[in-house]
């Protein structure tokens, strides 16, 4: 890079012009003289002095810059409508290093939720010097944006996650110490299932309902492919980059060019959602689930707030991994004596098909895979021998259940069964009894069935 | 958005408001705030080459012009009445967006703070593209 050329209005101070929550716009010249303008749904800042945008596509843009690298690009303030213009001179085009993977990885992650994995493909990383930058109206009022430190913040997220007991309180604990020191009212966190192929949803906090349960697969849409790559995905406006896809898709459509096209993917979480921001929760290299956090505001999760969610997701993994160590070290821990349920109310069916392992309490679904097949084990010895207190422990060793080799796994599968249960059973509890204990509380007689 | 270049080849942009077709259907014209639009219409006055992008933000459809200045001046009155009417479409089209209405009118209000009004823009339509993104971007229509 060159030096540091000093601008009228330094790049740093208006950085949410560089979220790409308002689209900017680039106005370049060709050789003979004829101007071309053209919208961009981002704007990078690289550092104090350039700027980065994505080459996708051949266009006029392109080859008017080729024989001329002067431009003009046009970016807006989200908040103040402040508009800034900065003129740039295009530098070249990168094709790999930092800026180029951070950008590829938001397009591919974009591109993966609305189907279009073939179609945006980030060829390059064109740079510009930016020459100066001015304030468009005049009465500019571009200041230092202060940075969020968050410090008093962080040490009260950390103080509280330190005096959880088990795996299902401490992500309680967090998503709701994130909404009440951090503002991020709706969030969630997701955990790998045994083959690493799929991502469910075992923990959330501000969505009703909640959500527990649902899946995405590994390397699909922006919480599969935060998974995949182990890297942070931060969209700012989800519903522009949709409104592009669709555009481009129904482009494609026309020209009969289905084929490259594939399904848009449901995002779990809130129904209009326009910013997420997935992390990766990662202990000694190992994906132990993704955090993701929404909001249905376009910039709400900005470039300073990634930052400290990076600090926070590095201290939840490992805070969880330390809580699966313990719970999966559990020594000694005798199986607790049997003891009978309270008296039943009235009767229940509970069925459990053996090709998917899913669950249904009176004809209702409850879950489905490991969480099911766990379930019905603790049911069967609840009706056959009346106990209802179990260890993790017994659980992993007992072979009859059948389960892979899950070990630290466990909790997971067990904080999605007892979050499921409260979502959708009235009578019946998993109830955690000490670490490593649990307690299965049911409130009616019950019938099992096992189908095919 | 209206893009012009000066003598050395170097762009400039600005945003326009109130598009209007002649009744004749033979030119067109829009505004842009006099303070942010100095150096286009410098521009202008020097080599009269514009081009000119429209674009609907619900469904990102767009085309641009490639034209030539035949003229600025003071907007009239159905010249400010298209302004009005492009900045309340234009709060109602964003907000599917997230973009709520008051900033679409901060965003006309800071332009035109500090200006001493709108200019008007006319020109011809020489060449007309599909700006649409996607694989149609760039053809003529």
């Amino acid at each position: 890079m060159s030096e540091v050329r000093a601008l009228s209005v330094p790049l740093d101070s208006i950085a949410p012009c560089f979220e790409g929550v308002i689209p900017a716009s680039l106005c370049s010249c060709s050789r003979e003289g004829l101007p071309n303008v053209t919208f961009l749904s981002i704007v990078h800042r690289l550092d104090e002095n350039h700027v980065g945008l994505s080459f996708q596509f051949f266009n006029k843009t392109r080859k008017n810059l080729q024989e001329n690298p002067r431009a003009q690009v046009i970016v807006v303030m989200p908040g103040t409508a402040d508009q800034y213009r900065l003129d740039v001179r295009h530098l070249r085009t990168e094709t790999d290093g930092p800026a180029f993977d951070r950008m590829r990885a938001r397009l591919e992650a974009v591109a993966s939720q609305t189907g279009m994995n073939r179609v945006f493909r980030l060829r390059g990383v064109d740079v510009y010097e930016v020459l100066d930058c001015r304030s468009v109206n005049q009465e500019g009022r571009s200041e230092i944006v202060p940075r969020a430190e968050s410090m008093r913040e962080l040490e009260a997220f950390t103080g509280r996650l330190d005096s959880c007991e088990g795996l299902d309180a401490l992500l309680s604990t967090a998503l709701e110490a994130l909404a009440d020191l951090f503002g991020h009212r709706h969030s969630f966190v997701m955990f790998p299932d045994e083959d690493g192929t799929r991502l469910y949803t075992g923990a959330s906090y501000g969505f009703d309902p909640s959500g527990v349960g649902s899946e995405v697969v590994v390397g699909e849409g922006m919480l599969g492919l935060s998974a995949a790559r182990r890297s942070v995905v931060r969209v700012t406006n989800l519903a522009l980059d949709r409104v592009v896809a669709r555009a481009v898709r129904s482009g494609i459509e026309r020209r009969g060019e289905e084929s490259i096209l594939e399904t848009e993917i449901a995002l779990p979480g809130l129904p209009d959602a326009r910013s997420q921001l997935t992390l990766p929760l990662l202990s000694r290299n190992r994906l132990l689930g993704v955090l993701c956090l929404q909001s249905a505001d376009p910039g709400r999760f900005l470039e300073t707030d990634e930052r400290v969610m990076q600090i926070v997701a590095r201290h939840l993994a490992a805070s969880m991994a330390s809580t699966m160590a313990a719970d999966s070290a559990e020594p000694k821990v005798a199986t607790l004596q049997s003891d009978r349920a309270a008296p039943a109310a009235s009767h229940a069916v509970v069925r459990h098909y053996r090709s998917d392992d899913s669950i249904f309490i009176d004809d209702a679904y409850l879950t489905k895979g490991i969480p099911g097949r766990l379930f019905w084990k603790l049911l069967q010895a609840f009706v056959g021998t009346g106990r209802a207190a179990f260890t993790n422990k017994e659980i992993r060793l007992d072979a009859s259940m059948g389960l892979p080799d899950i070990k630290d796994n466990l909790e997971t599968r067990l904080i999605l069964l007892r979050r499921r249960l409260e979502e959708r059973c009235e009578f019946m509890r998993l109830i955690p009894a000490g670490r490593g204990r649990l307690h299965l509380d049911v409130r009616r007689s019950l019938t099992l069935e096992e189908l095919p | 958005m209206v893009g012009t270049r000066d003598s050395e080849l170097v762009p400039e942009l600005v945003r326009a408001w109130g598009p209007r077709i002649s009744r004749d259907r033979k030119h067109a014209s829009l505004c842009v705030a006099m303070a942010a639009g100095v150096k286009t219409l410098a521009n202008l006055r020097d080599n009269a080459r514009v081009a000119v992008t429209f674009a609907l933000p619900a469904n990102s459809s767009a085309i641009q012009v490639w034209g030539r200045c035949i003229g600025t001046g003071r907007p009239d009155r159905d010249d400010l009445t298209a302004v009005q009417q492009h900045r309340d479409t234009f709060a109602q089209v964003s907000k599917g967006l997230g973009i709520p209405p008051p900033f679409i009118e901060a965003l006309w209000q800071r332009e035109l703070a500090g200006s001493p009004g709108m200019v008007r823009i006319r020109f011809v339509a020489v060449q007309i593209f599909n700006q649409t993104p996607g694989p149609g971007a760039g053809s003529p229509l």
